[in-house]
C-alpha cells in the first residue's frame, strides 16, 4: 500500500477547506493506527457489548468498526475527530446488527457467559446488564455516549445519524425510561430520587 | 427547545458526587438535568464494570487483515472490466451459434437426416438427396467451436 493511499477522505478531509493553503495530510501508519487503536479499542469494545450483551458479537463489530475506519484511509487528524468517526462506525455497525436479526425492538440481551464473569461482581454485572438491556438500542446508544463517552448533542447526532434538535427529548425520554426501570427493580442509587 | 450548557457539568458532578452549591440549584429548575443526575451514578458504575478479562485482538494483525482486504477489493475492482468483458464475449458467442443454427437450420436438419438408413439407402441406390451444405458453414463451425472452447479454457483458467 503506498502512502499517497493513505490519505484520510471527507467528512475529515474537509476540515482544511477554510484555508487557501493547503497542509499535506500525513497518512496514519501502523504505528499510530497501533497507538490510536490501544487508546480507543477497550472503549468502542465496552460500547458494543453493552449494546449487545454478546463478547463474540462485540468482538466481530469492533474489529469490522476497525476495518472500515481503515478503509476510509485516515490520515492523522485530530484524534477526537478520529475516535467520533469509530464511535459512529460502531453504531452504524450495532444497528446494521439488529436490523439483520430482526429484532430491533424485540430483542433482550442475552447475560454475559459466566466465564466472562468475575465471581465477586459477577451478580451485580449481571443485574446491570438485564436492565440496560430493557431499553432500545437507541436508548442504550444515547445514554452511553451521553453519559460514558461525555458525547454532547451534536456529536450523538451525528454518531447517530439524526437531527440535533430531535437528541435532546430522546435523551430526557432514555433516561427517565432508565430512571423508572432503575425505580422499579429497587436499583436507584441512594438521593436521587 | 435549547440544550442546557450546564448537562456535561451535572453529568460529571453527580458521577463522583461532587456538587457545587450553584449546579445544585440549578438541577432544582431544569427537568433535564435533573433527570441526567439521577441516573448519573448508574451510568458511571454501570461504565465501570471490569472488561479487562476480555482480550482484545492484537492490532498487527488486524492491521495486516485490513491491509488484505484492501488488497483484495483493489484487485475485484481491477478484475471488473475483464468480468464485463468476458460476460459479452458469452453473449456474442451465444448469439453467433444461435443465427449461423437459425440461418441453416433447414440445410442442417437435411443433413442430419441424410444419415437415416432410408437416405442411407437412397444414396447407396444412386438417388439424389437434399442434403447438402457449403464450406463456409463448416469454416464458420469451425471457428465458432474454437471460439467457444477457447473462452471456456479462459473462464477455468481465470478462476484457477
Amino acid at each position: 500500500m503506498s502512502a499517497s493511499a493513505l490519505i484520510l477522505e471527507a467528512p475529515f478531509a474537509a476540515l482544511g477547506a477554510t484555508t487557501f493553503r493547503r497542509t499535506p495530510k500525513r497518512p496514519m501508519d501502523e504505528a499510530k493506527f497501533e497507538a490510536f487503536y490501544r487508546k480507543t479499542a477497550g472503549r468502542i469494545w465496552s460500547y458494543i457489548y453493552r449494546m449487545t450483551g454478546d463478547a463474540a458479537t462485540a468482538d466481530d463489530l469492533m474489529q469490522k468498526t476497525f476495518f472500515r475506519f481503515l478503509r476510509s484511509n485516515p490520515a492523522i487528524a485530530n484524534d477526537d475527530h478520529l475516535r467520533h468517526y469509530v464511535f459512529k462506525t460502531a453504531t452504524n455497525l450495532v444497528f446494521d446488527h439488529f436490523r439483520e436479526t430482526k429484532r430491533i425492538r424485540e430483542r433482550v440481551v442475552e447475560p454475559p457467559r459466566t466465564s466472562d464473569l468475575r465471581a465477586d461482581r459477577g451478580e451485580l454485572r449481571h443485574d446491570m446488564m438485564r436492565v440496560f438491556a430493557e431499553l432500545k438500542p437507541q436508548e442504550r446508544a444515547l445514554l452511553w455516549l451521553a453519559h460514558v463517552e461525555g458525547s454532547s448533542h451534536d456529536e450523538i447526532a451525528e454518531a447517530m445519524g439524526v437531527k440535533a434538535k430531535s437528541v435532546r427529548v430522546m435523551l430526557f425520554r432514555a433516561r427517565k425510561r432508565l430512571g423508572d426501570l432503575l425505580t422499579r427493580r429497587g436499583l436507584a442509587p441512594e438521593g436521587t430520587r | 427547545m435549547s440544550d442546557c450548557r450546564l448537562e456535561p457539568d451535572v453529568i460529571r458532578a453527580a458521577a463522583r458526587g461532587e456538587w457545587t452549591e450553584s449546579l445544585r440549584a440549578h438541577v432544582a429548575t431544569c427537568a433535564d438535568c435533573a433527570i441526567a443526575a439521577e441516573i448519573a451514578p448508574w451510568m458511571q458504575q454501570f461504565a465501570r464494570m471490569d472488561d479487562r478479562a476480555h482480550k482484545l485482538p492484537d492490532p498487527a494483525s488486524l492491521w495486516v487483515r485490513a491491509k488484505l482486504l484492501q488488497s483484495t477489493a483493489a484487485a475485484d475492482r481491477a478484475s471488473l472490466p475483464i468480468t464485463r468483458v468476458q460476460i459479452a464475449s458469452y453473449l456474442v458467442v451465444a448469439g453467433c451459434w444461435a443465427a449461423l443454427l437459425t440461418w441453416k437450420w433447414s440445410a442442417l436438419s437435411a443433413w442430419i437426416n441424410s444419415f437415416t438408413p432410408a437416405h442411407v439407402i437412397l444414396g447407396a441406390a444412386g438417388a439424389e438427396t437434399a442434403a447438402s451444405l457449403s464450406a463456409m458453414f463448416f469454416l464458420m463451425l469451425i471457428v465458432l467451436a474454437s471460439v467457444t472452447a477457447m473462452l471456456a479454457f479462459h473462464t477455468i483458467l481465470a478462476e484457477e
